[in-house]
Parts: C-alpha cells; structure tokens; sequence
C-alpha cells in the first residue's frame, strides 16, 4: 500500500516538473510539490530529489529518447552507487511518465526554437457578390474570403483577411502541391 | 409596385440627378466631334486612366466655354456610371434610348451614350468600375521555404520540418509566419475545399439570380 502511495507521488513529482519547466505553468512550484506530495520528506532531501528528477527528465527529453534509449539510460543510472543512484520504483515511474508525455513535451521544446509568428488558425467564408455602389458585379464569380490567425507564442494572435477570386484559390492550391511534394522529399528520405 | 409604373421610371431614378439636367440644357449646339472626343475622354476615366492630357486638348479645340464643358463633362461622367450600374438584363436598350430623349439628348448623342453602355466596351468598364468596390486585400505575391530544424538550444536532435510562408499583399504589408507540418496539412485541406465549393456554386442555379 505504502508503495503503491509511493509511486503516485513520484508520479505527482515527475507531471509537476513537466507543467513548470515543459508547460509554462508557473503555478506549479518546488514548494506546492513539496507540501502536496512529500509533507513528511525533509526539505533538504526533497530538494535533492526534486533536482535529481528535473536533471533526468531534462537529459531524456533533450535526447528525445525513444523506449530503447529509455530502458538503456535508466539502466545505467540504476547501476549508479549511493545518492546518484536510480531506484527501480522510480526508473519505473519516469518509464511511465515519458510514455505518456513525450509527444507533448517534444512539441512543447520544438515551439521554444520558434521565433516566427505561426499559423494558429484558418476560417474561411465563400460569397457571392450581387449587387454594388459601382456597378460590375453580376459578371464577377464567387469570392473566397479568408481569415488567417497568426501569433507568437505567449502573445496575443493577429488576424490577417485576404480575398481570392477562383483562380487566385487555384493558384494557392497549386503553390500548396508543391509544398507537400518538398515535405514528403524531405520525410521519405529520413 | 406594378409593371407598367417601372416601365415609367427613368433608370436615373425619380429625381435626374443635377449633372445630368445642365449637362442636357448645355449640350444643345456642341457639334458631334467635339462630343464624341469629350465622350472618349470621359469613357477612359471611367476606366481609371489618366486623362487630363486629352481633356485639355479637347478643350482647347472645342471653343466651348469652360464652363459649358465642365458641365458637359460632369454630367456624361454620372449618366455613363449610372447606367453601368445596371445589369443589362434590367435596362433594355429601347428604354434607355427612351429616357434619354426625355431629358432632351439629341437623338445622335444618344446613339453615341447607346454605344458605350451596350457595345463592346461594357465589360471593360464594368471590370475597371468593380475595382473600386471594396476589396479586401488580395495576394500579390506568395513565397515560401520548407525548413527541417536540426538541433535546437532545448532539442538535441529535432528533426523537424516546417514551412515559412511569405505573403506580400495587395495592400502593401508583408506577413512572414511558420506553419508546422500539421497546420500545413489543415490550410491546404481547407483551400481546397474552398475551391470545391466555389465550383459547385457555379454549377448550381445560385449565380444565375435575376431581377
């Protein structure tokens, strides 16, 4: 029973560090973790425990490691003697937590490295035009309305609308073909 | 409202706009070429070119006080914009000829106006005339580069593509973004489900609305 307590607090520990280092969720502190789950555990010790798991947690996602990697450097700190060492509870715990959360951590690092606004979002609206101040338009065709929503990270999104006539949106589909075909070159080859 | 009242009513409206009436009350003893030079002239301003230089040629040749012309001028501009306005399947050539003796247009005036509304020239000014409606801004140039971030400062071995578009607009801002490879995926599904759509509204009886 104690071990089963045992591991959900590590559990606890490991999603903590992810939601304050990974996440951005400040709200998630050392010391919340500490009083929430490890009231009993001296500070001191807690610290060291808290900063062993935040070092490997922080060398397994750098390393993007994948299950092999995983077993392979886990084993290797389990080998460890004294303090440094591993347990196998907790080799088993950071297994679990890195199977659930890699995929989420690797976008959350991938978006650190990324500087540029990024598309957050598209609407689009398709109308026809059936009457005018100018005159003109019961010859003009459908026209595409679009709404792109782009932002940095952290920062509020800026909305961008374009217009496109049919073969301004042909075009674009065409200029899209051509991105997808240098996408796969690069995705089929690694 | 019945058919015989729209058949009465001008296609100016109820009220002949001001231009329009001193335009007729001036143009009584202009002769036919100088109309038919002023009548270009105006016809390529509403087509967006410049035209100062042919108006003021035309001018000085004409012997016309300035302003009788301007008067003239004015008046073609807006009898010529208001009958672009209409579709021609709401106003017939007979009733325009009609409505413009009854402003009392000499009959070979009317055949000049006649001839620029519903000849060949009307789609050119139906197309020069729709780019003054509001637009929004249209893509007047599209770049784009696919990059594969190898290593990054938190990311040992990243791997990972992504496309950085460039848009110059019409309107003259540029808008660089990144779209990772999903976001990719969606924008272009979604251009070409715009483009399906459009062809399926022309397919369907929607564009053929009449008045």
């Amino acid at each position: 029973m104690a071990d089963v307590e045992a591991a959900k607090s590590l559990s606890g520990l490991l999603n903590g560090i992810a939601q304050h280092v990974y996440y951005n969720n400040s709200d998630v502190t050392e010391e919340l973790l500490r009083v929430q789950l490890f009231p009993d555990l001296p500070r001191d010790q807690f610290t060291a425990l808290h900063e062993k798991m935040k070092g490997l947690v922080k060398s397994i996602a750098t390393a993007d490691m994948d299950h092999a990697q995983l077993e392979a450097f886990l084993t290797a700190q389990t080998k460890k003697q004294g303090g440094a060492g591993l347990s196998s509870e907790q080799a088993a715990a950071l297994t679990r937590f890195w199977k659930s959360q890699r995929v989420r951590v690797r976008e959350s690092l991938l978006a650190q490295s990324r500087w540029e606004p990024g598309l957050r979002g598209l609407s689009w609206r398709v109308d026809l035009q059936t009457a005018a101040s100018q005159g003109g338009a019961v010859h003009s065709g459908p026209v595409a309305l679009m709404e792109l929503e782009l932002g940095r990270a952290g920062q509020e999104s800026e909305f961008v609308c374009l217009e496109f006539d049919e073969a301004a949106v042909n075009q674009a589909l065409k200029k899209m073909a051509e991105i997808q075909e240098s996408i796969d070159r690069i995705v089929h080859r690694t | 409202m019945s058919s015989s009242h729209v058949k009465d009513l001008s296609f100016l409206g109820v009220r002949i706009p001001p231009e329009i009436e001193s335009m007729s009350k001036n143009l009584n003893d202009v002769d036919q070429e100088t109309f038919r030079k002023i009548l270009k002239a105006v016809v390529s301003a509403l087509e967006g070119k410049d035209c100062r230089e042919v108006m003021r040629s035309t001018a000085d040749g004409s012997g016309i006080p300035q302003e009788r012309l301007s008067h003239i001028i004015a008046g073609m501009y807006r009898l010529l914009s208001e009958a672009i306005r209409i579709p021609t399947s709401s106003l017939k050539h007979e009733a325009f000829k009609e409505d413009l003796r009854e402003l009392r247009i000499p009959e070979e005036f009317i055949t000049d106006f006649s001839s620029v509304v519903f000849g060949y020239r009307r789609a050119a000014l139906e197309s020069a005339t729709s780019q003054n409606d509001p637009h929004l801004p249209t893509i007047e140039d599209f770049k784009w580069r696919v990059d594969v971030a190898i290593s990054t400062s938190s990311l040992a071995r990243a791997l990972q593509p992504s496309v950085l578009m460039q848009m110059k607009l019409s309107n003259g801002s540029f808008h660089r973004f990144e779209v990772p490879v999903s976001k990719f995926q969606e924008l272009r599904y979604n251009v070409a489900l715009i483009l399906k759509e459009m062809n399926d509204l022309e397919k369907r009886s929607i564009l053929k609305i009449q008045d």
